[in-house]
């Protein structure tokens, strides 16, 4: 006990120069965060407006490469409006969709901001979205909407919303594959499972999936439930009024499961991401794959783009209602922060923004990304430059075929989207009986809705 | 509790990478067979990383469709990251998250870990102590989504948001409660012989605490101060959600800028990945005799 | 000691921590509580609902495999991480040439960010891209295991995973415990003729028991905490069936925006980690008080 404080001391006198030298270093980076706090929060934290300074924010966290339409507006529009400026950024999507929320809480939104309509659906209950309808009635901007574009958007008489993008969806397919194993593009579902049947027995995968992180990956299949009726009973269900494990449903998910059963889905469909599942295809690994007109683009880059065609999705014999559905309807929307109208150099951006959008020249930097416009602007496409994309303009356009109002998913809240996703892959991995899924979306409608 | 805390070995360094005496007898074949298990072990752990870089020098569509094909291989993926990251920007910004957070952290939580250990009462307060402790453990098992949205509003309230202080308060909670539970563990076995001298030399309170004590437990502090700094280095729920200027990103944020809703870039994933974790693994490889010596020192007691 | 300590200076001491952690860690777990008992959706108020949303979770099945993938992880943790971990410690102790290089090296994977853990991990286990599948094909395994994605071993692979990231940790802990063994029980111990075994049956592992107390609760509060890697990994998918208690309350609360039933979800991690790992640090106590 004696000798111990002995090496004690000695450390001591050694490190406690360390130790202040430390503390000093603490206090002095503590002062130096502090001012440049208050350096960034003139800018940051509540914009400061005399610039016109107003943010956009997205869903792709590195919008030039993830979403280059958007970034080429922002571009554009920057260009052309010396006296504002836009300010571009985003996140991952579901890290988007939760700053946002987050935001709202706290009265803290960014000026202008996609988000997924079921949350825009929350935040106009709060109050925390401008109504756009005064900007569309200016300068007939109104008039260059299809109705249909904008009726989703609306809630208790105010325009929340204006469309982002438009989702054509449906099935692109790989025309010298099918050709090699002597397959036409299918038409029915009869001649999508034989197709399926072919390819697998050729070694060939079917449809490429993939549900990690991508559960809302199931476009095609989305159509599917609007050609067993979706559309006509959606309400009674959300009210109570019908079930969604009804009969007709069921025969839709028993059709899926004979998919499934046909080997139609790659084995490792619940690890691949959406993104892995398009790089199979592109790769001319899979002879079909679900998506949407936003691949377009990528697809034509691929070897695989000369021999895309884009086919909306099979029609059954034991449908309800309409068959020949090819979904063509508006994605998520923009929406606009209440507190915009507050600040009238905002407001006065916004508004230009929005205008410019969605004029013909806005359209035209959607179409030059392969990205169908939202308004009634009449494209010009290079149809062999982007047969893809003119490919897929095609169908949604065909004659004696309409478009659902609306994607099923996108008119429920979030829970019974998330359990309509998590039916379809549940299915289609064999992880969920068709029995089964249709009583879990129910299950989750009866206590979320 | 029992194991007596030995001051000695920290400053005799002679036994730093030793502890095991071991026999003459045990070499030989022995030792061949359990070295190559070491060597083959460490490797296994290792091979997933260093399957990771060989990916980064993939292309992305091959990393998708034919990972196992070394045919193309390519400078790209960093090309794009360096492109798309402002690295310089993040590693200055998440260095100044790491130091003032972790230094404050620590200081707070020595000073608390010590009045809860080392002060006695006349009246015998062990029992607001041992409370006290326990409260602050209670936080080890508080998962970091549920902290997220109150943290957001208070940052606001506190008009804080759009400052490194935003996340540099939560940071610091967040490491409180580990860092008690390791000064807690090392100071309640400190012996009591060295502050019983300072006594009687005179020592005040603070002076005991700073000038006394804490020299001791450099081992300790070091350690704590590296595992702190690998959390914040790596910390990705709350800097994604608490900031939202890009001067202000940090390291963590880098791999998640190149997924897209649509597109996800893994090969630039991946070398963004190795481009954050080789500094890491540079000063782990750096600090890790502290590591050892910290935890020797008390931290299991 | 006495007549060094006054009130004034204990909470003076205690004051910077406990404020910021009261404020930025008890606070919200109020916070919490208090939405665990409302329809919230995150945005706007949604009325008071009593105990509706903790009743869900009795019919919510989802949450019960949750719950179980816990369990195997924390099974997992327990039986394969902690002595897995003490044996590589004692592998790596010293009689190896380099074993401080092997010893920092196997540290790594603790210090890459988790969300990286299980984006490296897709890679390896992935069944049809991924690493140890194709080893399986190249030695002439037929077998493809589906390790991640389907229905049965996802939640042990994600255990796996989670040893793999901590083995370092839980071995530095160990290495270190190992070296406070008194050095003249061990000499006089191999002096005796004790063969290795019989030092580490006898000597080592009964001298230990405290480090084996820490690493245990330790890993108990990790488990409770594991998101990222579930994330990343498989998204807790198929349908849920590899989630985990973290990762299907961020599902529930910012996915599906039920945010009053996710912070219940919040609340029941915390007292069930609590509880853990409060079980944990008593059986250590008692432990230490029976020698």
């Amino acid at each position: 006990m004696a000798t111990t404080p002995q090496p004690a001391h000695r450390t001591s006198r050694r490190t406690s120069g360390i130790s202040r030298r430390l503390l000093l270093t603490a206090t002095a980076s503590a002062l130096f965060v502090t001012a440049t706090a208050c350096g960034s929060a003139v800018n940051t934290a509540d914009g400061s407006s005399a610039d016109g300074l107003i943010t956009l924010s997205m869903h792709n966290p590195d919008s030039r490469t993830q979403d280059p339409a958007t970034w080429q507006m922002v571009q554009e529009f920057n260009k052309q409006h010396p006296d504002m400026k836009i300010r571009l950024e985003g996140q991952p999507v579901d890290q988007h969709e939760q700053r946002m929320t987050i935001a709202a809480q706290s009265g803290t939104l960014p000026e202008i901001f996609w988000v997924y309509d079921s949350l825009a659906k929350t935040m106009v209950k709060s109050d925390d979205l401008l109504d756009l309808s005064p900007i569309l009635a200016e300068n007939g901007l109104k008039s260059k909407f299809a109705p249909s574009m904008l009726a989703g958007f609306r809630q208790d008489g105010v325009q929340y919303g204006l469309p982002y993008q438009a989702l054509v969806t449906g099935f692109y397919y790989n025309k010298a594959l099918l050709d090699e194993h002597g397959i036409a593009v299918p038409e029915t579902f009869e001649d999508l499972l034989a197709a399926v049947k072919k390819l697998k027995a050729a070694g060939v995968a079917p449809i490429a999936q993939g549900a990690n992180n991508s559960a809302f990956s199931v476009w095609a299949f989305l159509t599917m439930l609007d050609r067993f009726g979706y559309e006509a009973k959606y309400p009674d269900i959300l009210s109570g009024k019908a079930r969604y494990d009804n009969a007709d449903f069921l025969r839709l998910y028993r059709h899926v499961e004979e998919l499934a059963e046909a080997g139609a889905f790659p084995s490792n469909m619940n690890t691949q991401t959406y993104a892995q599942a398009v790089a199979s295809y592109t790769d001319g690994k899979a002879a079909f794959l679900d998506a949407g007109v936003w691949e377009a683009a990528k697809i034509q880059k691929s070897a695989v783009g000369k021999d895309t065609g884009f086919w909306a999705g099979p029609t059954f014999s034991d449908g309800v209602g309409e068959q020949k559905l090819v979904m063509n309807v508006p994605s998520a929307p923009f929406v606009v922060s209440a507190k915009v109208k507050e600040d009238k150099k905002k407001y006065a951006a916004v508004k230009a923004f929005i205008q410019f959008y969605y004029s013909d020249a806005g359209q035209k930097i959607l179409v030059d990304n392969a990205q169908p416009p939202v308004t009634t602007y009449q494209p010009q496409v290079d149809t062999a430059k982007n047969s893809v994309f003119a490919a897929v303009l095609a169908e949604a356009s065909k004659s004696g075929w309409k478009s659902p109002k609306a994607q099923p998913d996108l008119v429920v809240s979030a829970a019974t989207a998330s359990a309509m996703y998590d039916s379809f892959y549940g299915v289609m991995g064999g992880s969920l009986s068709p029995e089964q899924a249709v009583k879990n979306v129910q299950k989750t409608i009866e206590s979320a809705e | 509790m029992s194991t007596h805390v030995d001051v000695r070995p920290k400053t005799t360094p002679p036994s730093a990478d030793k502890d095991v005496p071991h026999s003459p007898r045990r070499r030989g074949r022995g030792r061949i067979i359990v070295s190559a298990a070491a060597y083959l072990i460490t490797f296994v752990i290792l091979f997933p990383l260093l399957w990771i870089m060989l990916l980064s020098f993939q292309t992305n569509d091959n990393i998708l469709n034919h990972p196992f094909s070394l045919s193309q291989l390519t400078l790209d993926n960093y090309r794009q990251a360096l492109d798309t990251l402002n690295l310089l920007v993040m590693y200055k910004n998440t260095l100044i998250l790491a130091v003032v957070s972790v230094t404050i952290g620590l200081v707070i939580s020595y000073l608390a870990a010590f009045a809860l250990t080392r002060m006695v009462f006349r009246g015998g307060r062990r029992r607001t102590q041992n409370t006290l402790r326990f409260y602050f453990l209670a936080g080890l098992a508080v998962p970091v989504y549920i902290l997220l949205f109150p943290v957001y509003r208070l940052d606001i309230s506190f008009g804080l948001f759009g400052t490194y202080l935003a996340l540099i308060l939560p940071y610091i909670a967040v490491t409180i409660p580990f860092n008690i539970l390791l000064l807690t563990g090392f100071l309640r076995d400190f012996p009591e012989e060295i502050e019983q001298a300072a006594v009687m030399d005179g020592v005040g309170l603070w002076r005991m605490a700073w000038k006394v004590v804490f020299p001791l437990m450099r081992p300790v502090v070091a350690t704590l101060a590296i595992l702190n700094v690998i959390y914040v280095w790596n910390e990705f729920p709350f800097a994604v959600t608490l900031i939202n200027d890009p001067n202000m990103t940090t390291v963590s944020l880098g791999v998640s800028q190149f997924q897209g809703v649509y597109s996800v870039n893994y090969g630039a994933m991946m070398a963004s990945a190795t481009l954050v974790l080789l500094p890491q693994l540079a000063i782990y490889a750096a600090f890790q005799k502290q590591v050892i010596a910290g935890m020797t020192a008390g931290a299991v007691r | 000691m006495n007549w060094l300590t006054t009130r004034r200076s204990f909470a003076l001491m205690v004051a910077p921590a406990l404020i910021v952690y009261s404020l930025y860690m008890i606070y919200p777990i109020l916070y919490s509580l208090y939405y665990s008992f409302t329809r919230f959706d995150g945005v706007s108020a949604g009325g008071f609902a009593g105990l509706d949303n903790y009743r869900q979770m009795a019919h919510d099945d989802a949450f019960w495999t949750s719950m179980r993938n816990t369990g195997v992880v924390l099974g997992i943790a327990l039986f394969l991480l902690v002595p897995l971990g003490f044996l590589l410690a004692i592998l790596l102790s010293g009689r190896v040439k380099g074993s401080g290089a092997l010893r920092a090296l196997v540290f790594a994977p603790a210090i890459i960010a988790p969300i990286l853990v299980g984006l490296i991990w897709i890679f390896i286990l992935d069944p049809k891209i991924g690493l140890v599948n194709a080893f399986l094909l190249a030695i002439g395994v037929p077998a493809q295991p589906q390790w991640i994605g389907g229905p049965t071993l996802s939640p042990y692979s994600i255990g796996l995973v989670y040893l793999w990231q901590q083995i370092g940790f839980v071995l530095t802990i160990f290495y270190a415990g190992l070296r406070m063994l008194p050095r003249d029980v061990m000499e006089a111990s191999s002096l005796d003729g004790a063969g290795r075994w019989q030092q580490l049956r006898y000597i080592q592992i009964p001298m230990m028991r405290e480090t084996f107390g820490i690493v245990t609760a330790l890993v108990v509060t990790g488990v409770f905490k594991v998101f990222e890697l579930v994330y990343a990994l498989t998204g807790g998918g198929p349908v849920h069936l590899s989630e985990v208690m973290v990762s299907y309350m961020y599902h529930i609360t910012f996915t599906t925006q039920q945010y009053g039933y996710g912070m219940a979800l919040a609340v029941v991690v915390f007292v069930v980690g609590a509880l853990a790992s409060a079980a944990t640090f008593l059986g250590n106590r008692r432990k230490g008080e029976v020698r």
